[in-house]
């Protein structure tokens, strides 16, 4: 009857843990009702976000907030690729009206403080929202995937692709897809009034 | 069992070549993916990417040349980068595959059995039906043949005894006692019939001018089937054959053919190398389709019950077979019939 207890308790305490150690977003209302998030440096700090940066590759966060009420949808992202041949971070902040924001950051301090200015995730007329934000870090954009999939299917594989070896490429080259790094969650609720 | 047993071996197989095609692609596509993603290559690639760079410090002038060499390489290790991030669900990937495709072909292989199974039993079943159709046929036309004989036999007796009793004349008594033989000749050669198929001996063959036979034959038999003309085409060839089973060969080709109200049976005799072929060929009403698969099927006949066995092209067949030949329906149509007899192309 003790053991299922403690159970509880260990399981309680380690879910506690895991939240204190979650990175916390800050939030501010803008005019307009837009809810605006401050990202904290903890997630681009973290060891495989900070390796992928540094790939040539584009890491994507992607953010998608939901609205727990009504499930209205909405969602921003941030794109940051390092070019190898300048040297510099080429950042892009596109956010949920679509507007779209590029930049060149020649330091490595440049980024983290691009990176805290607040990124503007969703547009509501409510007074009150219940929001359940989801970030997932991909470790490539959509274009490098693309190009990595028509690569295999069109010149990669076994040699030359035809007939079935074709087939077998064009068949693995569509498992290609970026899988998130790491991904976050937060529920807030935030008063707008 | 034995659909079970054929279904297995089928399924064996083609996890057998299923297997084979994976460990082979397998290897290629892991020793391919491999090799470009080892991390010398990666290695490699981002040490040419810092070539480029030293490059346009030492040769400003050709600068734009060693970028546009830098973005392909980076364009490069970028796709081998993607490519190692989904290494695994690749191959997880490929081997769904092949595992789809054993599904597949298993799934083809036991509905092709089972279609060919549902077939075989169709056919047996068919097959079943027909042997007892004809056995019943063949049942009925023994009845037949010897209900007759001894139905006139038995009241020719029953004539005869009241003869006896009524103390009638030598001549009448005689008659009635002739009658009861007929009938009993009748039986007796009905079971001659028999005698012949069930003992159509070993050919004793003999070296014969075809074209010789034929012409005696034609000669022979000239009056034998009245509205029947035999003609004889001529030529000749020499063949193995016992003179006088290969006469009862053209006896029952011509007594069909006459029966089939032909007026003529024309003689051709065809070599080929050594080999050598007699055609028949009739212009009578031909075969009926439905008999042509069976035509030399004991007991096939399109006369009524009570005219014959339907043992003749049978017999004769057989006949041809022990020569080292056969006999062959070579083509019929409603205007004619051909036969082919073709001899057996050892020497004696």
């Amino acid at each position: 009857m003790v053991r299922p207890a403690l159970a509880v308790v260990f399981s309680l305490l380690l879910a506690a843990a895991v939240r204190a150690q979650q990175p916390q977003l800050g939030f501010a209302v803008q005019p307009g009702g837009v809810i605006a998030a401050t990202l904290p440096l903890s997630i681009l700090q973290e060891a495989s976000v900070r390796k992928q940066l540094h790939s040539g590759l584009t890491t994507t966060f992607l953010f998608v907030a939901r609205q727990r009420e009504t499930r209205i949808l909405s969602g921003a992202r941030i794109e940051i690729r390092y070019d190898l041949w300048d040297e510099v971070w080429i950042v892009q902040k596109i956010e949920h009206d679509r507007k779209s924001e590029r930049q060149r950051l020649t330091s490595l301090e440049a980024l983290e403080k691009w990176w805290r200015t607040p990124l503007r995730i969703m547009a509501t007329k409510a007074s009150r929202v219940a929001l359940q934000i989801d970030l997932s870090v991909l470790p490539f954009s959509a274009a490098e995937e693309a190009d990595a999939r028509q690569w295999i299917t069109k010149s990669g594989g076994v040699g030359t692709s035809s007939g079935s070896a074709g087939l077998v490429d064009a068949l693995i080259g569509t498992t290609i897809s970026a899988r998130p790094l790491t991904s976050y969650r937060w529920n807030v609720e935030l008063a707008l009034q | 069992m034995r659909r079970a047993r054929s279904l297995l071996t089928v399924v064996l197989t083609i996890a057998g070549a299923t297997l084979l095609f994976w460990l082979v692609l397998h290897q290629i596509s892991s020793v391919w993916l491999d090799v470009a993603l080892r991390p010398e290559v990666r290695k490699a690639l981002e040490q040419s990417l810092e070539d480029q760079k030293a490059l346009r410090s030492h040769d400003p002038a050709r600068r734009a040349e060693y970028r546009k060499r830098f973005d392909e390489t980076q364009k490069l290790l970028n796709r081998i980068q993607v490519l190692r991030m989904n290494r695994q669900a690749m191959l997880r990937r490929f081997e769904l595959a092949l595992i789809v495709v054993f599904a597949l072909s298993a799934l083809a292989a036991a509905v092709l059995l089972w279609m060919r199974y549902r077939r075989a039993q169709e056919r047996e079943r068919r097959e079943y039906l027909e042997r007892v159709t004809s056995l019943q046929e063949t049942a009925r036309r023994h009845a037949h043949e010897i209900k007759g004989p001894l139905t006139a036999a038995r009241l020719e007796l029953e004539r005869y005894a009241d003869l006896v009793r009524v103390d009638a004349s030598e001549e009448e008594r005689a008659r009635a006692q002739e009658s009861v033989s007929e009938e009993l000749e009748r039986l007796a050669r009905y079971t001659r019939e028999f005698s012949s198929f069930a003992g159509i001996g070993k050919p004793m063959l003999r070296r014969e001018s075809l074209g010789q036979m034929l012409e005696e034959f034609c000669t022979t038999f000239a009056n034998a089937w009245p509205e029947t003309r035999l003609e004889d085409s001529g030529g000749d060839a020499v063949v193995c054959v016992d003179r006088d089973m290969f006469r009862q060969v053209l006896v029952n080709l011509c007594s069909n053919s006459a029966r089939a109200g032909a007026s003529s049976v024309r003689f051709l005799i065809i070599r080929n190398g050594s080999r050598v072929m007699l055609e028949v060929e009739d212009n009578g009403s031909g075969i009926a389709e439905s008999l042509r698969a069976r035509v030399f099927d004991p007991y096939v006949t399109t006369r009524r019950i009570g005219e014959g066995m339907g043992l003749g092209l049978s017999i004769s067949r057989k006949v041809m077979l022990d020569h080292g030949g056969d006999l062959v329906l070579g083509a019929t149509s409603p205007s004619g019939t051909m036969f082919r007899v073709m001899f057996g192309a050892e020497a004696c």
